[in-house]
């Protein structure tokens, strides 16, 4: 997307500078400069919190988990949410489309808690 | 000998193929038949019995493969019941 509009105007003025050549040289300085520049990707880090909120809301969404249950970073999916385990599989996948990771097998066996998530997603880099 | 991880694996495969349909209807239907079977034969003990389903999965698996590039090479219009924000593809 930046790159399209950056190359957008670079092309305007070259069209219009068929007499003169000077506004394409002024607008190469204009580029430079920082009012130029927008933070698409401004979003913010990955935090704890942040990580533990979308999970609780995922899990909250999800319909076969238990609704009378307060969800705890204790909670164990299988004991304390009612989930079996072809269900499990389904929240992980939510997961790995929620924070775009890929969570291999045998990684995903071993997450049997909400904390243990937690966890393993904040350890993942690429999480978002 | 299918052991319970490699049937898992083969729900998660099933689904996350499932997923790629671009028609709601299709997308929708795969994911309840696939959720749907599973859940039919949560409880089976036998080998003889996991095994032949096991390998019909295989099969149900390699059928989506097909069904789903196919479906991917024409265009549908969202529906009216489907969010815009999805980000399933």
């Amino acid at each position: 997307m930046f790159r399209t509009s950056l190359l957008r105007n670079l092309r305007a003025p070259l069209i219009s500078s068929s007499v003169t050549r000077k506004p394409l040289v002024q607008n190469v300085v204009a580029l430079s400069q920082p009012l130029f520049v927008r933070n698409y990707s401004g979003f913010p880090p990955l935090t704890r919190e942040l990580a533990k909120e979308r999970i609780l809301e995922l899990l909250e969404g999800y319909d076969k988990v238990d609704a009378s249950k307060e969800i705890t970073e204790e909670s164990s999916y299988v004991q304390d949410l009612g989930l079996d385990s072809l269900d499990v599989v389904e929240v992980v996948m939510e997961l790995e489309h929620e924070f775009n990771i890929q969570i291999p097998d045998n990684e995903a066996d071993s997450l049997k808690t909400v904390g243990q998530t937690i966890d393993y997603v904040l350890s993942q880099e690429d999480s978002v | 000998m299918a052991t319970s991880r490699q049937v898992l694996s083969l729900y998660k495969q099933l689904l996350e193929k499932a997923y790629k349909f671009d028609n709601y209807n299709f997308r929708e239907y795969a994911k309840r038949k696939i959720h749907d079977s599973f859940k039919e034969h949560k409880g089976l003990s036998g080998q003889e019995q996991i095994n032949s389903l096991y390998n019909s999965g295989i099969d149900s698996l390699a059928q989506l493969q097909r069904q789903t590039s196919i479906s991917q090479m024409y265009t549908f219009e969202k529906l009216v019941v489907e969010p815009l924000d999805k980000h399933h593809h």
